[in-house]
């Protein structure tokens, strides 16, 4: 029986790697044997850079890790800082960030969701996804002067204020962004084809998300409902109403859902951190951008946010100098990605593109 | 009628043929490959300039858009993938990771430009450039063709 | 009861605790009894006379973070019996900091081309000799000091 097993290679260049993904399938007939992820082809030593310069010159390489929400990880990388050097941030520029946070989580949702419809075989959800992504650019590109990595979060605060149009903007796109939404939810979800191909398809039990360290929507949709903007609030998540989508299935179909689901729970963060922003100044006049390079500090801070993909946070060890000393990255992807071979065990080879679009990994975080 | 004359203009309706035809390949290395997407995307469609169908195939495709940075151990992969595509084949190497290293060219497994790999026709600059610059590179392309400028 | 070192916590507050490494796979497993169900991550610190290796640990019951180190030369025990998703993160150590975990299935590099020379994140890997890395005819990676014999 055993000469009956071919072994294919998948990557590292393929249209539904979602980057630079191999994998080495092994295949009995159309049956996934085994599946061996292959990383390493976009390992680009952010943590050796990072200790290489200055506490706010890392940003530029945080910034890079998870490129579809850069702000995401801007944001773990300052919490971890100012923990760590006692920085005081004011009000208004900790608001500024959870509403620029969630804006970039929709993005990131959004490019998820049209790759993932590409990778089912439909064209339609990806042009209707980067429409409703490019609104959203739109309005960071306004307030951030740029389109996809910002450099927006600096320690004690933010580069620039958001202005009264950028604000309007952000309105009108809450306003309807919930019905394009079901829009492209309807093309999916109602299509017989996409729910029978992930309907039940790379099931992750909630033993195996534990086992794994498998963190954000995989975990919720196996049942574990666990999601640190709850569970252990950072900025102000802890005066904002919202919900915590999750599933039992553990499927690709229940990722879908959650991640829909998480969509809107965003958009209305959105809505009510507009009401609730208030004026004041939106940076730390101590910390202006000359006296950050100077900084020096010792001691530890390890700060876990939830980033679109998961658990995300930064360990900074800092030795007293003003370079830090070590900089570990926890990266979601990587440790969600480490579970592909047990979603796959068993399936056909036609549900590889499912699964592993699923997992929505970036490959810049997973390599580093 | 001579001959001559009867090639040349075959191979100037040739060249403006290739230019206006392009099919890029989908090739995402890191975060231009997402304003890469963009530029295919709804709002800037690139489907305008002629380069229309996204090719899945190196064989099936004409021009490689190295979106974002080259690693090490990616960099023989990229070459490999370059020689299996057919002749005539272009390079536009988008952003400065790909040009030139970009900000991780002091690191250890970066390699500082993919020239030093595949042979480039056109440069984009910016970190990550946005999806206006790659259209302005492809229209330089379709120039750089129909005037016989190209490396291959 | 395994014997703690010692104890300290983050700026955060988030415990640190200092185990042996003879003690730490034992400890481990009485940490995960008692509801730190989820290794996060495992990194390597090099502290130039030392190298250290932490384990994040979490309780996703009670949302608490702990973080358990422990000092050493060169191996530790690897924790895979324990978690599935420990074998990914030990790969790295081993590839970037090169802490080796005894009774690892398969300790190999992971973001690196196989033969690589060096640990990177060692405060002491020489970063201005370069390594270049090439395809062999087998398909897997070569890697050599000389320009001419890769990218």
């Amino acid at each position: 029986m055993e000469d009956r097993v071919i072994e294919v290679n998948f990557g590292p260049q393929h249209p539904s790697t979602h980057g630079v993904l191999r994998i080495k399938v092994k295949l009995d007939g159309e049956i996934i044997v085994d599946a061996q992820p292959v990383i390493g082809y976009l390992h680009r030593n952010a943590e050796k850079l990072a200790e290489m310069g200055s506490y706010p010159k890392g940003l530029v390489y945080i910034d890079r890790l998870d490129y579809v929400s850069a702000l995401n990880m801007e944001l773990g990388y300052v919490l971890a800082v100012e923990n760590l050097m006692d920085v005081q941030v004011p009000e208004r520029a900790q608001w500024i960030r959870m509403l620029m946070v969630e804006l970039n989580r929709e993005a990131s949702h959004l490019i998820w969701l049209g790759t993932h419809g590409l990778d089912m075989g439909m064209l339609t959800p990806f042009f209707y996804c980067f429409r409703e992504r490019e609104r959203i650019l739109r309005i960071l590109d306004e307030i951030t002067g740029s389109r996809l990595l910002y450099n927006y979060f600096a320690i004690g605060g933010v580069y620039s204020d958001v202005t009264a149009k950028s604000l309007e903007m952000i309105k009108a796109w809450t306003d309807d962004f919930v019905l394009k939404l079901e829009e492209i939810q309807s093309i999916l979800g109602k299509s017989y084809i996409y729910v029978s191909r992930t309907k039940g398809v790379g099931v992750l039990t909630a033993d195996d998300v534990l086992s794994y360290g498998v963190t954000g929507p995989m975990q919720r949709a196996s049942g574990i409902k666990r999601d640190l903007r709850k569970n252990s609030p950072y900025l102000f998540y802890d005066q904002i109403n919202f919900d915590v989508p999750s599933r039992t299935e553990g499927d690709v179909y229940a990722r879908f859902l959650v991640r829909i689901e998480e969509m809107r729970q965003s958009a209305k963060i959105v809505a009510q951190v507009l009401e609730k922003i208030p004026q004041g100044e939106f940076y730390n006049k101590k910390y202006s951008k000359p006296m950050l390079v100077r900084l020096k500090t010792t001691g530890e801070s390890y700060v876990p946010t939830e980033s679109p993909k998961g658990e995300y946070g930064i360990h900074i060890i800092g030795d007293g100098s003003s370079i830090p000393y070590r900089v570990r990255i926890r990266s979601p992807s990587f440790a969600n990605l480490s579970s592909l071979p047990t979603m796959l065990k068993g399936y056909k080879i036609a549900d590889l593109t499912a699964a592993v679009s699923s997992i929505d990994p970036v490959f810049g975080e997973v390599d580093r | 009628m001579s001959d001559n004359i009867l090639v040349t203009s075959l191979d100037e309706a040739l060249k403006w043929g290739t230019g206006k035809s392009l099919w890029p390949f989908t090739f995402g290395l890191a975060c231009c490959a997402i304003e890469m997407m963009s530029a295919m995307g709804s709002d800037y469609d690139w489907a305008r300039f002629g380069s229309d169908i996204f090719r899945d195939s190196p064989r099936h495709s004409d021009l490689m858009i190295v979106s974002g940075t080259v690693t090490k151990k990616m960099a023989p992969r990229v070459r490999r993938l370059y020689d299996q595509m057919a002749f005539p084949k272009f390079v536009i190497s988008m952003g400065a990771c790909a040009s030139a290293g970009g900000p991780y060219v002091r690191g250890y497994s970066v390699v500082d430009g993919v020239d030093q790999v595949v042979p480039v026709d056109v440069y984009v600059y910016g970190c990550p450039p946005r999806p206006e610059a790659l259209i302005q590179a492809l229209k330089m392309l379709q120039d750089r063709i129909v005037s016989g400028k190209v490396k291959h | 009861m395994i014997p703690v070192e010692s104890e300290t916590s983050t700026k955060n507050g988030i415990k640190i605790i200092y185990v042996a490494k003879e003690n730490i796979l034992q400890y481990l497993k009485e940490k995960k009894d008692e509801g730190f169900d989820t290794l996060l991550m495992i990194s390597g610190v090099d502290y130039k006379d030392h190298l250290e290796v932490l384990y994040h640990l979490l309780s996703s019951s009670s949302n608490t973070h702990l973080i358990v180190k422990t000092k050493t030369n060169d191996e530790v025990d690897s924790v895979t019996s324990l978690w599935k998703g420990a074998d990914w993160h030990e790969r790295e150590t081993w590839d970037l900091v090169g802490i080796k975990f005894k009774n690892h299935p398969n300790l190999k590099r992971i973001l690196l081309a196989d033969g690589w020379v060096g640990h990177p994140l060692r405060k002491d890997y020489p970063m201005d000799k370069k390594q270049y890395v090439n395809l062999g005819e087998d398909g897997e990676d070569r890697v050599s000091y000389e320009k001419t014999e890769g990218y």
